[in-house]
């Protein structure tokens, strides 16, 4: 179990940095760490289904400029991971299905509480920019390394204290209701999920369409037509 | 002291991943930018002092979408590479090529990376995914970093070899029917996983689950057209009465 935690706060900082200080290679993404959470606690079902949730809603989230998104990259990673801490040991459905609500409720809140902290680190960074471009006119062009690695090594810091501290927090909090109120958040996780999902899907649609009317017909026929296909075929 | 070597351009290409290592809202990318222009601005200069001069020219306020800034960086590169050998514009032409090959790159590589390649990788990773296939983060990771990656290494090159017609008509030509071609993808992906979603295998889901997800889809397109509540937000209201709904009932 702490080997797996351990992992988990790592994956945390990793994430953390692809999600904006290094590569930026989608290896951040809620799906991709859900995965790979899955893979290392062993249980896969509650861990894909937190993360094609967390996704599907994360997708529509935007880096665009100076705006500041929410953090999706630690809320993937502590709604998986509080999810599958949950649903670890015990393992019937109606748990799975209380974890699985649990964690994403769980990865939502985080994300929209690392906003503060990134804009935090952003200030931060600010006067380590000031700081490098005043080493570099005194002589020392090997500041901007050194700048560019202390900015690196505080964002991963960060992201691994954060997720510490959400999923210590969400397990100390969720947990127990999860194993005394299993059967109505079960019965929520069936309401919840189609709706998450159809909120997140209808903002990726409303980017592809762009209230194009051939777009918005190309929908409807591709839908159609798998409709058709997978009830001929049952595949 | 001479002309950039491929080398260079490599370690220019590496060092573009760190561009916002150090992410700010003074300056943005500022100085990631002037780290991963270092390697040719000490090719390009003999006089140390007269690269420090250079580089801390380069740590000004500089923002660009960030797999794109490859293109850029190779673009200045050659122009330092002008401007060194004597030929060149000066500082201040520099830093007005920099801003506008930033702000049109920009402008292309929002509309490329963030609004429609990354939410096709991600849909196409979900519809994986919803099948139960830990394949769903594989297509994800691969089908971004194919577009991803290779423009982030293969970027500097070309804008080295282009220099400012990095960005000629015909170029962006390319990107926007490249972005169109995806956008038209992705609406087809999205009808393909809210069909699959429907009657995933050719059994056809429970009605309650096709009405609230109906309804998700409603509330997403009326939410779309608002800048807030964000998405989030939305989606935390949600199942908050969700929870409340089956929790008093």
């Amino acid at each position: 179990m702490s080997l797996q935690v351990f992992a988990t706060l790592l994956l945390g900082g990793v994430a953390v940095l692809d999600a904006t200080p290094i590569a930026q290679t989608l290896l951040s993404q809620p799906l991709v760490t859900a995965t790979l959470l899955g893979a290392i606690w062993g249980e896969w079902r509650v861990a894909l289904e937190v993360g094609v949730v967390l996704q599907i809603l994360a997708a529509s989230t935007l880096p665009i400029g100076s705006r500041t998104p929410e953090d999706y990259a630690s809320g993937g990673v502590v709604g998986a991971a509080v999810a599958l801490t949950i649903a670890s040991g015990q393992h019937f459905l109606m748990l799975d299905d209380a974890a699985a609500l649990l964690g994403v409720l769980a990865g939502l809140v985080t994300a929209t509480f690392g906003v503060p902290l990134i804009k935090w680190q952003r200030r931060r960074n600010e006067g380590l920019s000031r700081w490098c471009e005043a080493e570099v006119r005194r002589g020392d062009a090997g500041a901007v390394g050194t700048a560019q690695r202390a900015g690196a090594v505080l964002a991963f810091a960060v992201g691994v204290g954060y997720c510490a501290a959400c999923l210590a927090l969400g397990v100390w909090l969720l947990g127990p209701l999860a194993g005394r109120h299993s059967l109505p958040l079960a019965r929520a996780w069936t309401l919840a999920q189609p709706l998450w999902i159809g909120l997140g899907l209808a903002q990726l649609l409303q980017a592809f369409v762009q209230r194009r009317l051939i777009r918005a017909a190309l929908f409807a026929m591709a839908m159609l037509a798998t409709w058709l296909f997978l009830m001929v075929t049952g595949h | 002291m001479g002309r950039l070597k491929s080398r260079d351009l490599w370690r220019m290409a590496l060092r573009s991943l760190f561009l916002q290592a150090t992410f700010n809202y003074e300056r943005q990318q500022g100085l990631g930018w002037a780290w991963a222009l270092q390697p040719a601005l000490e090719r390009l200069y003999a006089d140390p002092v007269e690269v420090r001069e250079r580089l801390a020219e380069h740590t000004a306020y500089f923002n660009t979408q960030p797999t794109l800034a490859s293109l850029a960086l190779g673009a200045v590169a050659a122009l330092e590479e002008g401007r060194a050998a004597g030929e060149g514009p000066d500082a201040v032409a520099v830093a007005r090529i920099k801003s506008v090959l930033g702000s049109s790159l920009a402008a292309l590589g929002d509309r490329l990376f963030w609004f429609t390649l990354r939410p096709f990788a991600a849909l196409l990773g979900v519809l994986v995914a919803l099948g139960g296939s830990w394949l769903g983060a594989v297509a994800l990771w691969v089908c971004y970093n194919l577009f991803h990656l290779g423009v982030r290494f293969l970027g500097v090159g070309w804008g080295y070899r282009a220099g400012t017609a990095v960005l000629d008509l015909a170029q962006r030509r390319r990107f926007e029917r490249l972005t169109g071609a995806l956008a038209l993808s992705g609406t087809m992906l999205a009808g393909v996983t809210t069909a699959w979603l429907l009657v995933p295998g050719g059994e056809p889901r429970p009605l309650v689950f096709q009405a609230v997800f109906a309804a998700g889809l409603g509330l997403g397109l009326v939410a779309a057209a608002r800048p807030r509540p964000s998405p989030t937000e939305w989606a935390l209201g949600v199942g908050a009465l969700c929870v409340a709904a089956t929790w008093f009932r």
